[in-house]
């Protein structure tokens, strides 16, 4: 149902003043709105003042100011100045080292160094990368009710931490989210899926749900990349023509034509990285055989037909329990050319085996297929590319390379070599990925065969400890503690050093093998898109091709373009150069990272209902500038940390207020409280806990990383839990427990600007919770040790670790007075506490 | 530009600019916008209006007026996680026993969960009830026994099929993640009585937390200070105190945390951001006596404990609901604006919530026994102390079941077409039923209410015009009901 305003609203608006020109502006010329016009080419204009401006962007500032009647502040103390740049830039606080260097230092350019230094750092993607994440509502996790795990997101995350340290260019920044694949940047397309999901399984199993799924789910795409790039909330023509801004359902269809062929899933990485990776990969598994085959010579021998309940488990001879992620079966050599591996119970369902290896006295899997190896079965349940029966000597591992029998609880495979073997070990499980625990053999056999065709066991269950269910700790291989204790000391010293390189390989090779795929979406066949009357699936209209909104250009592709191409041109048109709107709207994002507000203050609306620039001549010389330095970010946060207006003090004025209680204009720097991921760090750097790990999986910062049974905050963090909030495993809509109160996203829908709330729970939380008394031990710890017993020296380094500066006589007093009879944790509590600590002065 | 607009702020330009046109939105119509929108800003004293708190986020609690005069002041609302059937509850469907085992006349094929089986009949003997006579089934004796009081609202259908989008839509007005909560929509509006507790409270089950999670309590886009605090008599809120530190360390540090901010605050005058959170510290410290008081049930009589049956032993589950339900009625009584209570956690085969699928019968026994003579119980005594004159009392489910059984199962599937849920209370009328579903209870047939009507009506029952509670949100205006949305009347007092 097209909506444009109807006509009593007209009539009514006519009667409201100041509105008419607008009106006639949005209803007879859409294409006129101010943001979507060329950038304006106008000089910097000269105020009055001589001498204040340091960098062009303060002639405006400053020009507007004298325009208002308000003098700009003075400046800002050198120390206020540090930890501004430094929380801007970074999210952390300086040291005591750099405040009292930055503070002696004499140099001209002391502030263009400590600026360069800041911006080298990789800090400085960690913050900026957090702002783009919000915008584009990232998390760890799909979603809705279920909220299940989305273990390969993190690589987007990564990506995006790194482009901001690279200083990547804005046109490729854009090009690799929107087809990353086509330009070596594979993990870039995160960026295509990372709203919430129904996934398979969770989409009602009638026709009219799917389609509803579907279309959901592309739908968050097209705002996603709609609301990032271009600030307009195109979302809205989903179900009727756009009531301000000049974007038809039609405008909307064609959008999400660019992405028909995208799907909410895993990718395996192709970028140079992950190919070197897949390299190293090769080389830990072979090099991992070889180290397990070698210790597997210490396992005990199976013994077949032990009676039940006889099953030695202290001595030597006693066999580790059954585990579903790895077993492994020695016995005497024997030479054969067949073995027979039979289940005849399970844990539950039809047996499932993942790969069946057969090791000869050289330590080579003679079992695979790629060796000459048969292979026959009982019977198997087949699903195509997960479960057949090929998969059981193929090498690879995993339920999606796994062997299901037909039968439930039982069934047999065997195996016939080529030509006779000499073989003394056999290995098998039911998922070497760990996923699985289910469909496990808890009682089988394995025999070889004879040249006059009989069968011969060599090893059964019935010697081993029954299945104890999954244990991530040690469900890989293991030596039994005993085997270990009986060696020699030399002996055991060498084995040991196997097992520790065996334990090393391991988690390397998880490590790597988790970032082979990024949750970056599934490019396939696009589907047909259609108009949809009312957005209802059930409505469909005529088709729609992939088309930009007709009011912003006019790329359009025949509604049968490939996938790839669709993307492509998308990104194409989105990357041509001098683009005004998408400058604008990057710079605009930039300059609110620095002043908690941008020139618009709508920073992903510059449709019509958002609001003008406060300074539109800035906000055009800004995207200029943007352009003509190749989409540089750094060169704008240059231009702006050691601009005059920067550099003021953030002091309240009672009569510059009453003209602009806001400071929009910038009369004084708006200080601001620390965003919740900026406190934590703090806190860790100043109790020097922080642990500087970049990349990679998540740390929890819950007892479980997605689900749908509530989840219960880890209380005491160590080790990974004390790396900057940006590597926690975010999961969606699921407050951190101290610090999501201080208005951090729950990554649900885009926040392009945090509010800035204040509340009792926040003090609570940042007053009671465990996260900080264990930081206020750690702080007064540090203290301590670098200050010595001295009260007075203690007071002096805790404010200097915390607040950059040292405590003034009246503030000594009233700290020493406090801790009389009390620990110094009490004064670490409160300076962690303290505004002066939580703000951007 | 107006002559008059050469006189204005900074801001007042920037307003001109860009809301004269907003004012034109068929929901922000004429001086009405300009007063809010100005209000919004500072710009003139405060309005009665919603939007003022963002100018005071300082103080997001306090009391603002709503649009128009209310009939309610306090809200509880039970919420049954996992989709209750209306057919073996409050929608009394004859004609399903002589259709007992029967295919559905055009019935779908496949539903939610797979294929469809045969219709099947109440697995409850429904009976007339009080002086109306309403037909309601034994799963719910007691609550059954309240029906002269409540209102009925047969016929609403939902936009998905689904738990998670529908408890999404129940919620919050959409299906998708990251809008607000109604409950946080409403502290937004109005803020609370009661400066000592949260405007919104959420009592999680027993059991555990209800199938769409913190999605139910969210703040969304808006300020993070309007999300539900969690809550319930298991667990207490958290971070109440500080283990491990005695009392005179918790003393001393908050003594020197004060000169520390107060010496901040003189060499830094007029900030009121540092003011609030000075502010919100004592608001804290006033938490830390407030929230323990109120969950200690200990001062409740004997009495009040055996009829909510709190004192049930043989039943902790129950006891433990039952509890919760005490604690929301002493949550209103001292001023709580919002509180959720749970029935039911998270998706567990309909073993832990009324997602009743597969042995909807059994699991229904036993979610009944949890529900009933509690959630009974509060109505009462609230109506007793006088608390349902200012109280409105819901009761919701995010959709409805099926007619048939899923083939090969005993139980019934998702059906977002046509499902009851009940208000009571301040501002209700009393003993009504409105709208029909079909005669099989397939879907809603008359007086079809998709949910945004009734989060409209209860919006209205606060004194908020559902189209006018609006918060601006990447450049859209949005709403509890999105563009949608008609109050009930039918159902009003």
């Amino acid at each position: 149902m097209p909506c444009f305003i109807p006509v009593w609203i007209r009539h009514l608006a006519l009667a409201f003043w100041g509105a008419v020109p607008l009106l006639a502006e949005a209803t007879n010329n859409p294409g006129t709105h101010w943001a979507f016009q060329p950038l304006s080419q106008a000089e910097p204009p000269q105020p009055k003042a001589v001498g204040w401006a340091r960098t062009v962007p303060d002639l405006w500032i400053l020009d507007a100011l004298e325009r208002a009647g308000i003098e700009p502040s003075p400046e800002a103390d050198r120390i206020a100045w540090l930890r501004r740049v430094h929380f801007d830039l970074t999210g952390l606080p300086p040291t005591p080292e750099e405040a009292l260097a930055f503070q002696r230092d004499p140099r001209p350019d002391a502030t263009e160094r400590v600026v360069e230094s800041l911006l080298q750092s990789p800090a400085y993607g960690e913050r900026w990368g957090q702002q783009w994440l919000d915008v584009v509502r990232y998390a760890d996790t799909h979603g809705f009710e279920v909220n299940t795990e989305r273990p390969n997101a993190w690589p987007y995350r990564d990506y995006v931490i790194r482009a901001f340290n690279a200083d990547t260019p804005y046109p490729d920044f854009i090009r690799q989210q929107l087809a990353g694949d086509q330009h070596g940047r594979d993990a870039a397309t995160g960026f295509l899926v990372t709203a919430s999901v129904l996934l398979p399984g969770q989409i009602g199993a009638d026709d009219i749900s799917k389609r509803l799924a579907r279309q959901d789910a592309l739908d968050e795409i097209v705002v996603n990349t709609a609301q990032s790039f271009l600030g307009l909330s195109i979302g809205c023509a989903r179900c009727h023509d756009h009531k301000f801004d000049p974007i038809s359902s039609r405008d909307y269809f064609g959008m999400q034509a660019f992405f028909a062929g995208v799907e909410y899933g895993d990718r395996e990485l192709t970028d140079l990285e992950t190919q070197t990776r897949r390299e190293d990969i090769r080389r830990w598994k072979e090099r991992k055989a070889a180290v397990v085959a070698t210790l597997s010579r210490l396992e005990p021998l199976a013994r077949p037909g032990t009676p039940t309940g006889n099953s030695p488990s202290g001595s030597t001879a006693a066999r580790v329990a059954l585990k579903a992620r790895m077993n492994s079966d020695r016995f005497a050599a024997v030479t054969t050319r067949r073995i027979r591996f039979t289940v005849l119970e399970t844990n539950s369902l039809e047996p499932c085996i993942d790969e069946l290896e057969v090791w000869d006295l050289e330590s080579r899997n003679v079992a695979l297929a790629s060796l000459g190896t048969q292979v026959r079965s009982s019977g198997d349940t087949t699903v195509e590319n997960r479960h057949e029966l090929r998969f059981i000597h193929d090498g690879q591992y995993g339920n999606s390379h796994s062997w299901m029998s037909h039968e439930k609880g039982r069934g047999w495979v065997v195996l016939e070599f080529p030509e006779p073997r000499r073989i003394d070990r056999v290995s098998w499980a039911r998922d070497r990925e760990g996923v699985f625990s289910d469909r496990l053999a808890t009682a089988y056999r394995i025999e070889v065969g004879t040249d006059s065709g009989d069968w011969i066991t060599v090893a059964d269950a019935s010697d081993r400890k029954p299945f104890e269910g999954r244990n991530p700790t040690a469900d890989e291989w293991e030596l039994p503690a005993a085997a270990l204790a009986e060696l020699d000391p030399r002996s055991r010293q060498q084995t040991q050093t196997l097992l520790d390189e065996r334990l090393r390989l391991e988690r390397a090779i998880a490590g790597a093998v988790a970032s082979q795929h990024a949750f970056a979406g599934i490019f396939r066949k696009p589907d047909r898109i259609h108009l949809l009357r009312r957005g209802d699936p059930e409505q469909p209209g005529p088709e729609v091709s992939p088309a930009v909104p007709e009011v912003l250009g006019t790329v359009r592709l025949p509604a049968d373009a490939p996938e790839p191409q669709r993307r492509h041109a998308l990104a194409n048109w989105l990357t041509q150069p001098n683009a005004p709107l998408i400058a604008r709207v990057m710079v605009n994002r930039i300059w609110q990272g620095h002043f908690g507000t941008g020139l618009v203050d709508t920073p992903s609306d510059f449709g019509r209902t958002g609001s003008r620039p406060s300074h539109s001549g800035l906000l055009d010389w800004l995207a200029r500038e943007f352009i003509a330095n190749g989409g540089s970010a750094k060169h704008l946060h240059r231009l702006i940390v050691l601009s005059s207006t920067y550099r003021q003090s953030s002091g309240h004025r009672k009569e510059a207020a009453a003209l602009d209680a806001d400071a929009r204009l910038l009369w004084r720097y708006p200080a601001r409280r620390l965003d919740s991921e900026p406190i934590r760090d703090a806190m860790l750097t100043v109790s020097g806990e922080l642990n500087r790990q970049r990349g990679g999986r998540g740390f929890d910062l819950f007892d479980q990383r997605g689900g749908l049974s509530g989840f219960k905050p880890v209380e005491s963090f160590s080790a990974e839990g004390l790396r900057r909030m940006i590597y926690a495993h975010k999961v969606r809509r699921e407050p951190e427990a101290v610090f999501g109160a201080f208005d951090c996203p729950d990554a649900g829908q885009s926040t392009s600007r945090r509010r800035e709330s204040t509340t009792p729970i926040q003090a609570l939380n940042l007053w009671n919770s465990r996260f900080t008394l264990e930081r206020s031990s750690a702080l007064a710890r540090r203290v301590r040790r670098e200050a010595g017993s001295l009260p007075q020296n203690q007071v002096q380094r805790a404010f200097l670790l915390t607040l950059s500066r040292h405590a003034t006589t009246a503030e000594e007093q009233e700290a020493l007075e406090a801790l009389r009879g009390q620990d110094l944790e009490v004064l670490c509590r409160a300076l962690l506490n303290s505004n002066e600590f939580l703000f951007i002065p | 530009m107006n002559p008059r607009a050469e006189s204005l702020s900074f801001q007042g330009h920037g307003l001109l600019d860009r809301r004269g046109f907003l004012s034109r939105s068929a929901t922000a119509l004429g001086s009405v916008a300009l007063t809010h929108l100005l209000g919004r800003e500072g710009l003139l004293a405060a309005q009665p209006d919603a939007s003022a708190v963002l100018a005071d986020l300082a103080h997001p609690n306090r009391p603002r007026p709503p649009h128009f005069s209310p009939k309610a002041q306090n809200v509880i609302v039970i919420f049954c996680a996992g989709a209750v059937s209306q057919l073996e509850t409050w929608d009394y469907k004859p004609e399903l026993h002589r259709w007992h085992d029967k295919p559905m006349p055009g019935g779908p094929a496949v539903t939610f969960q797979g294929p469809a089986g045969n219709l099947a009949r109440p697995q409850y003997a429904f009976r007339p009830r009080g002086q109306t006579g309403k037909m309601v089934s034994d799963l719910i004796p007691h609550l059954a026994e309240l029906t002269d009081d409540i209102a009925f609202v047969h016929s609403l259908t939902s936009k998905s099929n689904t738990h998670g989008p529908a408890e999404n839509f129940l919620s919050t007005g959409f299906a998708l993640d990251g809008f607000p909560s109604v409950g946080s929509w409403i502290g937004y509006a109005l803020g609370t009585d009661n400066q000592d507790l949260p405007a919104f409270v959420s009592l999680l089950d027993p059991r555990g937390v209800p199938q769409n999670g913190s999605n139910n309590w969210g703040s969304g886009f808006l300020p993070a200070t309007f999300q539900g605090t969690t809550w319930s008599a298991q667990n207490p809120v958290r971070h109440l105190s500080a283990p491990g530190i005695t009392r005179e360390a918790d003393q001393a540090a908050r003594r020197l945390l004060g000169q520390l901010n107060q010496r901040h605050l003189e060499a830094h005058p007029g900030d009121e951001k540092l003011a609030a959170r000075i502010a919100s510290y004592e608001l804290a410290a006033r938490m830390q006596l407030s929230v323990p008081e109120i969950s200690d049930l200990s001062t409740e009589p004997a009495y009040i404990l055996r009829a909510y049956g709190a004192d049930d032993t043989g039943h902790p589950i129950k006891a433990g609901f039952a509890r919760n339900c005490i604690l929301a009625r002493r949550l209103v009584e001292r001023g709580v604006r919002f509180v959720q209570l749970f029935n039911g956690a998270y998706a567990s085969g309909g073993e832990l919530n009324w997602d009743g699928h597969n042995k909807l019968k059994e699991q229904y026994d036993r979610h009944a026994s949890i529900l009933d003579q509690p959630a009974a119980a509060l109505i009462r005594d609230l109506r007793q102390r006088g608390l349902l004159e200012n109280t409105l009392v819901v009761w919701c489910t995010e959709f409805g079941r099926m007619p048939f059984f899923q083939k090969g199962a005993q139980g019934r599937d998702h059906n977002p077409d046509g499902f009851t849920c009940w208000m009571t209370g301040a501002g209700i009328r009393k003993g009504v039923s409105h709208g029909v579903t079909d005669e099989l209870g397939r879907a809603a047939v008359k007086d079809i209410h998709p949910l945004y009507d009734f989060n409209a009506t209860l919006l209205h029952l606060l004194g908020l015009d559902h189209e006018r509670l609006t918060f601006e949100h990447n450049g859209v205006q949005r709403r509890l009901t999105n563009v949608e949305g008609h109050v009930i009347r039918e159902i009003l007092a």
